[in-house]
Order: C-alpha cells, then sequence, then structure tokens
C-alpha cells in the first residue's frame, strides 16, 4: 500500500481547484478506488478520520472510505469494526462541531456521512432475525442495535472518558461503545442534553432524519422488513417524537430550526410507507403541535416562513396519505381553510389566520406559494369527497345550512377574484374536485338519493357553468400573453381551457340539455351581436361567445344531430346564433396579424367558431336556410388564408406568421369539407360556385397547399355524387368538367417548359393527381342507409359506367400517358404510386357499384406493363404489386393461370437476377404478392408453370434469410402452401403431393433458418413449422430427426426438441418448445 | 378488472390530471350507460415542435388488460397510420409496451405518452412494423417527409 501521506497528496490533489487542470483526475480517483477497496481501506479510513491535522476533504474522504467498505462483499465480517469506527469517529467530530460551530462548520457534511454510514449498519444488523448460531465465524457478531439516537447521546456524554482513553485501552472503549448500543436513554435525560447546545438538538434530528430516510429509499426497494420498523417503533420513533415536540412546543417561532420540519417530512414520509403493514406509528401529536405552530407564524414574526414550510408539510400529506391523519385533525385543518367543517364546527379565528396569510401571499404576489397552497387545499377537499357527496345528495342525516355554507365556500375558491394561471391557481385546481364530485354523483343509486338531490346538484354546478365561463375567456389568455413571453404560461391556460370543456362534458349528464346545452346556446344566440363595435385591438364583447362556443363544440361533438330534435329545435329559436358565431368567425379572419398576441387570438376566433360550425354540420341538413351564409363566409375566409399562405411561400416570412396561416387554412377547409360531406343535397346550388373557386385554387400561380387543393376537390365530389336524381348522363357531365379542368392545368403546366422542369412544376403535376384521386374517393358513398332512389337507378348507372360514352375513363389514362411519357415523372415514384392509387381505385368496390373510376383488367394490365421499366423499377415495384393485387382480387375468376404465369414472368422474373434478388424490399413485394394470390384464389398460382419452375424452388432457398421483412414473408407463403383453407381437394392433393416431395428440403431450410435467425423472428418460423407438425406430422417427424443433425451437433437437445414439439400437434405451445431449442443450441441464456 | 388493475387506473388518471405534458390529453372512455370506462382511454399526442410532425395531435387508443400492471396496455394509432412502427391495423412498436421487452409494472400513461412522441420522430429501424413507411424513411426521405407532413394536416389540432 502507498504511504498514508502519499493517499493525502493524492486526495489533497483530487479536491484541489488549482491543479485541475494539470492533473488527470480519473487516474488519480482509480488509485484512491483501490485503495478504498482493498483489505487496508479499514485502516485506512481510520488513519485518515484519526488525525485532527488533516483537512475535511481528506476526513470526509476517511468517512467515504467507510461507505465503501461497508457495501463490500467483506463487510459482514468486519461489521463490529465498521460500526466501531463510525460511532467513535462520529462522536470525536460532534464534540468538535459543536465546541466551535462556525469554525468547524466545514465537519457537519463528514458528520452526515458518518451518520449515513451508521444508518446502513443499523439497516443492516436489524434487518434480520439474531443467528442463533454456535457458529465461531458469528461468534460476537453484533446482531441488535436498540436506538442509534440512544447511542450517540450516551457515547457524546460519555465523550470525556473515552478522550482519556489510551491506544492501550481498545478493550476498555470496545465494551463502552458495545454498552452503548442498548443504552436507553430516559425522556428528561435526553431533554436535559439537547438543551445543553442547540447543536446537539440539530444533530439528533438530522441523524433521525437519516435514519428514516435510508429506511423509506429501502422500503421502496426491498420487501417489507416489518422485524426493523418494529425496532424503530420501540425506539427511535419514541426518540425523534420527544425530540420533535418538544422542538415544536418550547421554541420560539423566530429560532426554530428549518431542520424539525425536514425530520418531521422525513418521518410522515416513513410512517406513511410502512402504515398497512403490522406495526403502527401515531403521528397526532407531531400534527397537532405542527398545526398549533402554524398558527403562530404571521407576517410580523417570522414572515410567515415557518407557516410556509408546515403548508408543504401538509401538501404532501393530503396528496399522499390523508388518511395517517385523523379525523379531528383533519377538521381542524378544514375550519382553518374554509373556516367552516362539514360538522358544522366552525372556528373563525383559525380561518381568520389563513385569511392573512392568503392576504399576505396576494398581496406579495408570491405566485408559486399561492399554487402549492391551491393544489395543498384541494388535495384536502378531493379526500372529503365522498362524504361531501353524500351529504348534499343523499338521505344522509346533516345540517344542510351548514353543507349550503360549505357549498358557498368552496365556489368562492373556485370563484378566487384574480387571473388564473398568472395570479392564482385555485379555479384551475378546483376543476379536479368538482369533476369528482360530479362523477361521485352520478354514481349514486336512485334509491339513497334524497328527495331534491338533483335541484341542488342543477343548482350547484350551474353555478360552476357560470363561474368557469369567464375563467377561461380568451380576455384572460390576452392579459397573460401582455404579460410576457412565456410560453408555458399560455399551455397552463390552454390546458385549464381543455379541463373545463371537459368538465362540461362530464357535467352534462347533470344538467342535460335544459340545463347546459341550452343554456349555452341561448348565450351564443339570444342576442345579435352584429352590433357589436371593435374598438382598435379590443375584442373583449367576442370572448364571452367564444368560451361558449369553445364549451358547446365540446358538448356536441358525441352528439348526433339528426337523433337530437330537442337541441335542433333550440338551435332553430335562437334565431343569432349562426349568425354569432359566423361573426366571431369573421372578426377573427380581418384581426390583423401584426403581433403574437393578435395572430394567436385570430387562430382561437377562427378555430372556435370554425369547429362549431363543423360539429353542428348535421343541423343544417334539418334546417339549411343559414348554410348560405356559412358556405359563403368560410369560403371567403378560405381564399383570405389561400392568399396569404401562397404569399407567404413567396416570401420569407417568419415561421411563427407562416405556421398560424397554415393551421388557419387547414382549419377552414376542414370545416368546408365536413359541410359538403354532410350537407352535399344541399349544397348542389353552389357546385358552380366551388367548381369556380377551384379554377382559381388550381393556377399553378396559385401556389396553394396539396392539401386544399385535395380537400376542395373532395368537396365537388361529394356534391355531384349527390346529384343521382339528375341522371348518370347530368353526373358524368359535371365528372367530365372537373376531369376537363384538370387536363387544362395539367397540359399548360407540361407544355410550358417541356425541356426544363422545376421542383414546383412537379409537386403541381403530382397535386393535380392527387385531386382526381380524393375527387374518385368522395363519390364513394359510404352511408350505410339504403338510398332507395339510387338503387332504382342502379342499373342505368352500371350500364352507363360500362360503356362510359363521354369518355371520363379515357380522359383519366390519357392524363397519365401525358405526364408519364416524360421520363422526369415516370422515374419519380410519388407518380406511380398516385397513378396506381387512380386506377385501383374503384377495384375493391362490389360489382354492383358504379364508379367512373372503373377501369377494365386490360386497361390496368396494359398501364403496368407500360410503365414499369428498369428506371422506375426499384423505387416503383411496390406499388404496381399493390395494383396488381388489387386486380386479381377483383378479377380472380375471368383471370387464367396463362396469364398469371405470363405477368409473373414479365413482373417479376425479367427483373429478378438483375434487381430483386438482391433487394430484400423487392423480394419482399414479389413473395407478398404471391401470398395474396394463394390467399385469395390458390388454383391459380398453383396451376402456374411459373409455380414449379419458379416459385417453389426460390422460395425454398429464401427461407434462411437474414432480412426480416423476407423472413416474414417468406415463412406466411410457406404456412399458406402448407394450410390454406381456400385449397380445393384438387389444391389440396396437388399441394399436399408437392410438400411430400420437398418436406426434406423444406424442413432443412426451416430449421437451419431458426438455427441462424435472431430471437425477435423466431414467431415467423414458429407458425410454419405448426402448420407442418399439424399437417404432415409423420412426414415430418421423420425430416426432423434427418435434418436436425446436419445443423448442428447436439443429439439431447434435439431428441428433446422433435418428442415435446409433437406432443404440442401444432398447437401455440410450440413457440415455446422451438424457442427452448433454440436457446439450447445457440447456448444462450433463457431470461 | 382486479382491484389492483383499478386501484392503479385510478390513481393513473388523478395523477395525469394532476400532471400531464402540455398539448397532450388522455381520459377514460365512457360505457354505454354513462359511466366510466377506466380499461379504454383516449388520448392525443401533439407532434413535437420543429419536427415533421408538428401540428398534429395523433389520436391514441389504450387499452389496459386485466392483468395490468403486470401487463403493459395495448396502445393503437388509427389503423393506417403512417410510421415506420406502426403495424397497419395501428398497433405501436414500442419496447416499453412489449411485455417481454422494456414494460415494467412502474411506466406510467406519462411516460407511455411521451415515448410515443419520441417514437414519431425518431423511428427504430431495427423494428419495422409496416412497408411503406419503412420503405420510404430507409430509401427516400423526401417521399417520407411528404407523407408525415400531409398526415400531420389530416391531424391537425
Amino acid at each position: 500500500m502507498s504511504s498514508i501521506e502519499e493517499v493525502v497528496a493524492l486526495i489533497s490533489a483530487l479536491y484541489s481547484r488549482q491543479h485541475a487542470s494539470q492533473i488527470d483526475v480519473n487516474e488519480i480517483q482509480v488509485k484512491l478506488q483501490e485503495i478504498q477497496k482493498s483489505p487496508d481501506g479499514l485502516s485506512l479510513a481510520n488513519e485518515l478520520l484519526s488525525n485532527a491535522s488533516y483537512d475535511n476533504n481528506v476526513h470526509y474522504f476517511g468517512a467515504l472510505t467507510l461507505t465503501v467498505q461497508s457495501n463490500l462483499e467483506s463487510a459482514k465480517a468486519n461489521r463490529n469494526k465498521l460500526l466501531k469506527l463510525n460511532l467513535l469517529h462520529l462522536t470525536t467530530f460532534v464534540r468538535g462541531y459543536v465546541l466551535n460551530s462556525s469554525q468547524n462548520s466545514g465537519k457537519y457534511i463528514i458528520i452526515k456521512k458518518l451518520m449515513s454510514n451508521l444508518s446502513l449498519l443499523f439497516h443492516d444488523i436489524n434487518e434480520s432475525e439474531p443467528e442463533l448460531t454456535t457458529n465461531e465465524e458469528n461468534s460476537g457478531m453484533i446482531n441488535q442495535w436498540w436506538n442509534p439516537i440512544d447511542t450517540l447521546v450516551q457515547l457524546l456524554t460519555q465523550a470525556n472518558h473515552l478522550d482519556e482513553l489510551s491506544q492501550a485501552d481498545e478493550q476498555i472503549r470496545d465494551s463502552i461503545i458495545i454498552q452503548s448500543l442498548n443504552a436507553q436513554i430516559p425522556y428528561q435525560d435526553l431533554i436535559k442534553f439537547i438543551s445543553s447546545n442547540p447543536h446537539y438538538n440539530q444533530l439528533l434530528l438530522t441523524f433521525t432524519e437519516i435514519i428514516v430516510e435510508d429506511l423509506s429509499k429501502l422500503q421502496t426497494k426491498r420487501h417489507s422488513t416489518p422485524r426493523i420498523n418494529e425496532i424503530i417503533r420501540n425506539s427511535v420513533y419514541i426518540t425523534t417524537m420527544s425530540l420533535l415536540n418538544v422542538n415544536l412546543t418550547s421554541t420560539p417561532i423566530d429560532q426554530i430550526d428549518d431542520t424539525i420540519f425536514k425530520t418531521a417530512m422525513a418521518w410522515i414520509t416513513y410512517v406513511s410507507l410502512t402504515r398497512g403493514g403490522s406495526v403502527s406509528m401515531d403521528l397526532s401529536e407531531l400534527f397537532q403541535n405542527l398545526i398549533n405552530m402554524m398558527y403562530q407564524s404571521n407576517d410580523s414574526t417570522d414572515s410567515f416562513h415557518v407557516a410556509e414550510k408546515i403548508l408543504s408539510i401538509w401538501g404532501y400529506v393530503f396528496a399522499n396519505d390523508p388518511a395517517i391523519m385523523n379525523h379531528d385533525l383533519r377538521e381542524q385543518i378544514e375550519v382553518t381553510f374554509l373556516g367552516v367543517t362539514r360538522a358544522g364546527n366552525a372556528d373563525s379565528s383559525k380561518n381568520q389566520w389563513f385569511l392573512q396569510y392568503m392576504n399576505y401571499l396576494v398581496t406579495n404576489e408570491m405566485i408559486s406559494e399561492l399554487k402549492e397552497l391551491s393544489i395543498c387545499i384541494v388535495d384536502f377537499l378531493q379526500t372529503n369527497n365522498l362524504d361531501l357527496c353524500n351529504k348534499l345528495f343523499t338521505k344522509v342525516a346533516h345540517d344542510e345550512v351548514v353543507i349550503q355554507q360549505y357549498i358557498k365556500v368552496l365556489l368562492q375558491l373556485t370563484n378566487f377574484p384574480l387571473l388564473p394561471v398568472l395570479q392564482e391557481s385555485f379555479s384551475i385546481r378546483m376543476v379536479d374536485f368538482w369533476l369528482d364530485l360530479a362523477d361521485s354523483y352520478i354514481n349514486l343509486p336512485n334509491e339513497i338519493l334524497s328527495t331534491n338531490a338533483v335541484n341542488i346538484a342543477i343548482d350547484i354546478f350551474q353555478q360552476i357553468i357560470n363561474i368557469y365561463l369567464p375563467k377561461i375567456s380568451l380576455d384572460n389568455k390576452q392579459k397573460i400573453l401582455q404579460g410576457g413571453d412565456d410560453e408555458s404560461l399560455v399551455h397552463e391556460f390552454d390546458d385549464f381551457r381543455a379541463a373545463v370543456t371537459d368538465l362540461t362534458q362530464s357535467l352534462w349528464s347533470i344538467l342535460g340539455n335544459e340545463y347546459l346545452t341550452n343554456v349555452l346556446v341561448t348565450g351564443i344566440g339570444f342576442n345579435d351581436a352584429s352590433g357589436i363595435v371593435v374598438n382598435g385591438n379590443d375584442y373583449s364583447s367576442f370572448y364571452q361567445i367564444e368560451a361558449m362556443c369553445t364549451v358547446l363544440n365540446k358538448l356536441l361533438v358525441d352528439m348526433d344531430l339528426s337523433e337530437s330534435p330537442w337541441i335542433v329545435n333550440i338551435l332553430s329559436k335562437n334565431q343569432y346564433f349562426i349568425q354569432n358565431i359566423l361573426l366571431l368567425f369573421k372578426t377573427g379572419m380581418v384581426i390583423e396579424q401584426n403581433n403574437r398576441n393578435n395572430s394567436i387570438l385570430k387562430l382561437d376566433f377562427v378555430r372556435s367558431s370554425s369547429d362549431l360550425i363543423s360539429t353542428i354540420s348535421k343541423y343544417f341538413n334539418r334546417d339549411p336556410k343559414e348554410l348560405n351564409s356559412c358556405i359563403e363566409i368560410l369560403v371567403h375566409g378560405l381564399e383570405t388564408c389561400t392568399v396569404r399562405t401562397a404569399a407567404n411561400n413567396n416570401s420569407n416570412v417568419d415561421v411563427k406568421v407562416r405556421d398560424i396561416d397554415d393551421k388557419l387554412e387547414v382549419i377552414v377547409v376542414r370545416t368546408i369539407t365536413n359541410l359538403c360531406d354532410v350537407c352535399r343535397k344541399q349544397m348542389s346550388n353552389y357546385l358552380v360556385h366551388f367548381f369556380n373557386f377551384f379554377n382559381n385554387l388550381l393556377q399553378f400561380e396559385n401556389n396553394g397547399s396539396q392539401f386544399t387543393r385535395g380537400k376542395l376537390a373532395r368537396c365537388i365530389g361529394y356534391i355531384i355524387e349527390c346529384q343521382y336524381d339528375l341522371g348518370p348522363e347530368n353526373q358524368a357531365k359535371y365528372i367530365v368538367q372537373f376531369l376537363d379542368m384538370i387536363n387544362g392545368y395539367v397540359d399548360t403546366c407540361l407544355n410550358s417548359s417541356p425541356s426544363s422542369i422545376s421542383t414546383q412544376q412537379v409537386d403541381y403535376i403530382h397535386t393535380m393527381l392527387e385531386c382526381i384521386s380524393e375527387f374518385g374517393s368522395s363519390m364513394i358513398n359510404n352511408e350505410e342507409k339504403e338510398n332507395t332512389k339510387l338503387l332504382e337507378q342502379l342499373p342505368q348507372y352500371q350500364e352507363f359506367w360500362t360503356r362510359d360514352p363521354l369518355g371520363c375513363r379515357s380522359r383519366v389514362l390519357s392524363l397519365i400517358e401525358r405526364i408519364l411519357t416524360n421520363p422526369i415523372y415516370n422515374r419519380n415514384s410519388s407518380f406511380i404510386e398516385v397513378s396506381c392509387l387512380l386506377l385501383g381505385k374503384a377495384l375493391l368496390l362490389p360489382d354492383d357499384e358504379p364508379h367512373f373510376l372503373r377501369f377494365s383488367m386490360a386497361d390496368i394490365i396494359q398501364f403496368i406493363l407500360k410503365h414499369l421499366n428498369e428506371n422506375n423499377y426499384t423505387s416503383s415495384l411496390p406499388f404496381f404489386v399493390y395494383l396488381l393485387e388489387k386486380v386479381v382480387t377483383q378479377y380472380k375468376d375471368s383471370l387464367t393461370p396463362n396469364e398469371l404465369d405470363y405477368l409473373i414472368k414479365e413482373i417479376f422474373l425479367k427483373c429478378y437476377q438483375q434487381l430483386i434478388v438482391n433487394d430484400p424490399d423487392l423480394l419482399q413485394s414479389m413473395i407478398n404478392f404471391v401470398v395474396s394470390v394463394v390467399d385469395t384464389k390458390p388454383s391459380l398460382v398453383i396451376n402456374c408453370p411459373v409455380w414449379v419452375e419458379f416459385i417453389l424452388p426460390t422460395f425454398i432457398k429464401l427461407l434462411p434469410s437474414n432480412e426480416k421483412f423476407t423472413i416474414f414473408a417468406v415463412t406466411k407463403f410457406w404456412t399458406k402452401v402448407v394450410n390454406n383453407r381456400k385449397y380445393t381437394q384438387e389444391d389440396l392433393q396437388l399441394t399436399r403431393q408437392q410438400i411430400t416431395m420437398m418436406g426434406h428440403e423444406l424442413v432443412y431450410q426451416t430449421m437451419y433458418g431458426i438455427y441462424h435467425t435472431q430471437r425477435s423472428d423466431l414467431n415467423s418460423y414458429t407458425d410454419l413449422l405448426r402448420s407442418l407438425v399439424a399437417k404432415f406430422p409423420i412426414e415430418t417427424k421423420g425430416w426432423l430427426v434427418d435434418v436436425l443433425p446436419k445443423i448442428c451437433n447436439n443429439p439431447a437437445v434435439h431428441e428433446n426438441f422433435v418428442s415435446k414439439l409433437f406432443v404440442t400437434r401444432g398447437s401455440r405451445a410450440a413457440g415455446n418448445v422451438i424457442l427452448n431449442w433454440w436457446l439450447a443450441c445457440t447456448s444462450l441464456p433463457s431470461y | 378488472m382486479s382491484s389492483l388493475c383499478l386501484q392503479r387506473l385510478q390513481e393513473e388518471r388523478k395523477k395525469w390530471r394532476k400532471d400531464h405534458p402540455f398539448g397532450f390529453y388522455a381520459k377514460p372512455t365512457k360505457k354505454a350507460d354513462g359511466s366510466m370506462n377506466l380499461q379504454k382511454w383516449e388520448a392525443g399526442i401533439p407532434g413535437k415542435e420543429g419536427t415533421i410532425w408538428y401540428g398534429g395531435l395523433y389520436p391514441l387508443t389504450i387499452e389496459y388488460p386485466d392483468e395490468y400492471p403486470s401487463k403493459p396496455p395495448k396502445v393503437r394509432l388509427p389503423a393506417g397510420f403512417y410510421h415506420p412502427n406502426v403495424y397497419p391495423s395501428g398497433t405501436i412498436c414500442l419496447s416499453i409496451l412489449n411485455e417481454d421487452e422494456d414494460w415494467r409494472p412502474a411506466i406510467t400513461l406519462k411516460q407511455i405518452c411521451l415515448g410515443i412522441q419520441d417514437l414519431l420522430d425518431s423511428p427504430n429501424i431495427k423494428s419495422p412494423a409496416q412497408e411503406p413507411a419503412f420503405r420510404a424513411y430507409s430509401k427516400n426521405k423526401e417521399e417520407y417527409k411528404k407523407k408525415v407532413l400531409l398526415q400531420a394536416k389530416q391531424y391537425a389540432k
């Protein structure tokens, strides 16, 4: 070992800031750690702690070395020694600290470290029952330690005697220490001891705090340790309660040390964690003393410092374990917080104190303290929620006047007269309380409700709505925004609004339409708001309408207005309802985005109004008279948005402004699309307007977004789809008009600069095709209700679209051709994707459903064969395969095996060696296509020549692949081949023959694949093996016995595997058997 | 539902209401009779600011099994959701949601939601769950970005 001087020098160097840059800190740490862990660690620690001339860093390192030694495996053997060293040095350091605390303040951290070491030893010693052993190794081992606090007091009172002992008196010293372990200090002596010096008091409190903090940590990590809890209850708990209660009752408030509250908190946490076990510790006296002390705290004595500390303790208690406090104590808290209790007890002086405290916080703008307090109070209130609910709404005997008074206070607390988020949090926290109360009320059985429960509930919860509507007003949000750039406050306010709307949703179950929906609708639409004049940036007149729109939207979003004549009637009766929502929308749209606040306000106004219009869209089915103005205003709003976003795209506008404009556009177009979808019948008069607007929007220079153009195409589609009563030809004329418009713009763009094509042009052309796709989707009517008019005309429509006399499909095909002829578009997979989407649009519709995009098989196959080429093969094959799969599904009965054989050869085999074989994605696409055919109509593919020539021999070799997707696809293929419910008798016979012939190879490749794969891919193989075991049990057993030795040499494992596998008969249990074989063969641990 | 499951779900609800990240929402659904179904939740995950997912509020359904918290909840995005680690059914492939991987009973709803928000912009290419998004993410980032941006608009707040 290095000499002690060397170690001290290393420690000094480690902690020396001056030389930090010149030394290798890591190297020193490694060296010191080696020494700490060495068998000499104990002696080293003793040396370092014994020499008073060393500095605090060296002493601390000594204490740390004792910690390291306590955590070594040898710690148990050295336990006695560790205990003695820690105790001795703690005694010495405490004495030094107490004698001159200002000079020795640096010793405090060393003392805490030694206390922490002792705390762990205390736990280790008492963790298990004392060993009744004659084992020599354990004889003399300390196996019980009663009370570390008493031990320390005992040693400190004998410290002079210990000092006088020389090195030679080690036995006497040991005996003093051993005796101190079971010392019991009487209460009077303890009090006398802490009175002798305030530092003793502080250090004993710290020691007990450290002990229970460690125990709390261990309680959560390990299984409960009842023995140590029992020892604590019988010893340390009694001592600590004496210490805490004496401190709380006899220390003047201006001299009280925060250590008391830290210790009290640590004990409450510990007792709370151990509650419910066999050991119980009552904290009532402590709580009572804390309550009493809290009342002594005021502005003039300690600026409510003590009150704040104690209230934070209550905060913890009510948030985590309110039942730890008995009923009487909780009632004292209740009367303090509210001035009244549910039992009718009142003590205005306590509440007066509390009001003074609140006043102090408000006056001094101590927002975070107010927030903490609101959390504490609401947590407290929630503990009494059920009781309050019973007293309010059931037949449980109670004093009604008291309860009404109680509710009044709660309502006042909810209506805290300051700005939410910025100045107060009570209203925010109370949302949770009312939500719980509403839930409790809703869950009460009818039989126990009092006669006037419903009226009481309506009365209370209506008041809640009335309180919260102004609280969530955007007026408050604007004030928060004006207060600064702190985004988190704005987020907090938005969360508050969301919480209030959630609460309202719950309250609907109580208030119903009559007292909630009706009130909100009337609130929005009873008076004409068009007379409101906006002065400058003051939009305050609209804030209340906006808040009601937000809340109402949440209520109506889950309702089907077509089935709620009540609400439809209410809406109709409030003549300004729609008008005022639209006014809100228009006001939002004209707010200038000249600063952040206005931009956010604009977005909120537009979002609330247009979301509500969207939600009530079914109302216009019943009463369409205001649909006209709705559409006009929304479309005008959208025009404004698109102009702005287009301008933004052409200039360097601030990201946030661009972001707001984008959001506005999305919100408005979403509402328009929903209106067109829901009210398509009523919208027929607007078709011309939509065509005109769409025409403008499609212009290349317009620079509109793909999203908006696509949605508008949908809107037109919805309206045209609904015009079936005019007959197919009239409908087709509109479709032609739409397609010609797109064709025209595409041609203009294609012809504008055929040689050099910009990114914008590529995007534009792509958007045009997307618009046709969206238009095509909207022409599919998903309504479940049978439309008799449409059904009557169905044959006429079917016949019309089979002929397609106006050439809609040829228009689309020709457009695609013109675009894809250009290699730039042909090479771009997104054009192939959208083209395939268009051609496949109607493929999966029921056969009798007419659609203008129902292309023939010949058209589609011709398209695939023409446009799949080497230039786009790798990037576009998956899209062609998607289309081909749909073709096979749709035309499976007219497609012949020879035609499919041709397609497979043309589409896959021609490029297999060159492109597919080395690309797992293409391989997957090819295999998945074959799987889809096997799944749809197996006879089609198994009778193709390519099946035996290529598919079976190739796919078997792909089984041991390294690629997850290939493994997944190919195992799925073979599983389907082995076990397929769609096989005809002939298919089954043929495939069984083929499997029997190649079974040996199939099993070999499968097992080889399993052996070499990673664990996460085992499941893919499991399904295949299960199918083989279930369908070919005898053959598979033989194949396995034959192939397993060729894969790895582990006969015992193989034998076990085969026998267990066949016990499962292909059930799910086979998965575990395969996993165990894999683990055993790969020598990996099972975990 | 076991009492442990019920107790834990009530605790989760309480915790979420008290402290949840901004822009997210999560709440139990209602049964047909209007009572709360604590085993099935609806939630919304906002795309992170500064990413291509920003602007969208992606809806989730969270189903807690009877064995929760021993077993993880099943978390789904809408079917057909475009993301490399989301199966075509919408089921999310995330290690903390897998009983055989990193699921621990102590994992909270908040951690799950934040984990999914992280996953949106940081897909795990070692665990692909759908072919189109995985292919685009691996081979054609531009196409991937376009599709994600469009999807963000579809799920715009």
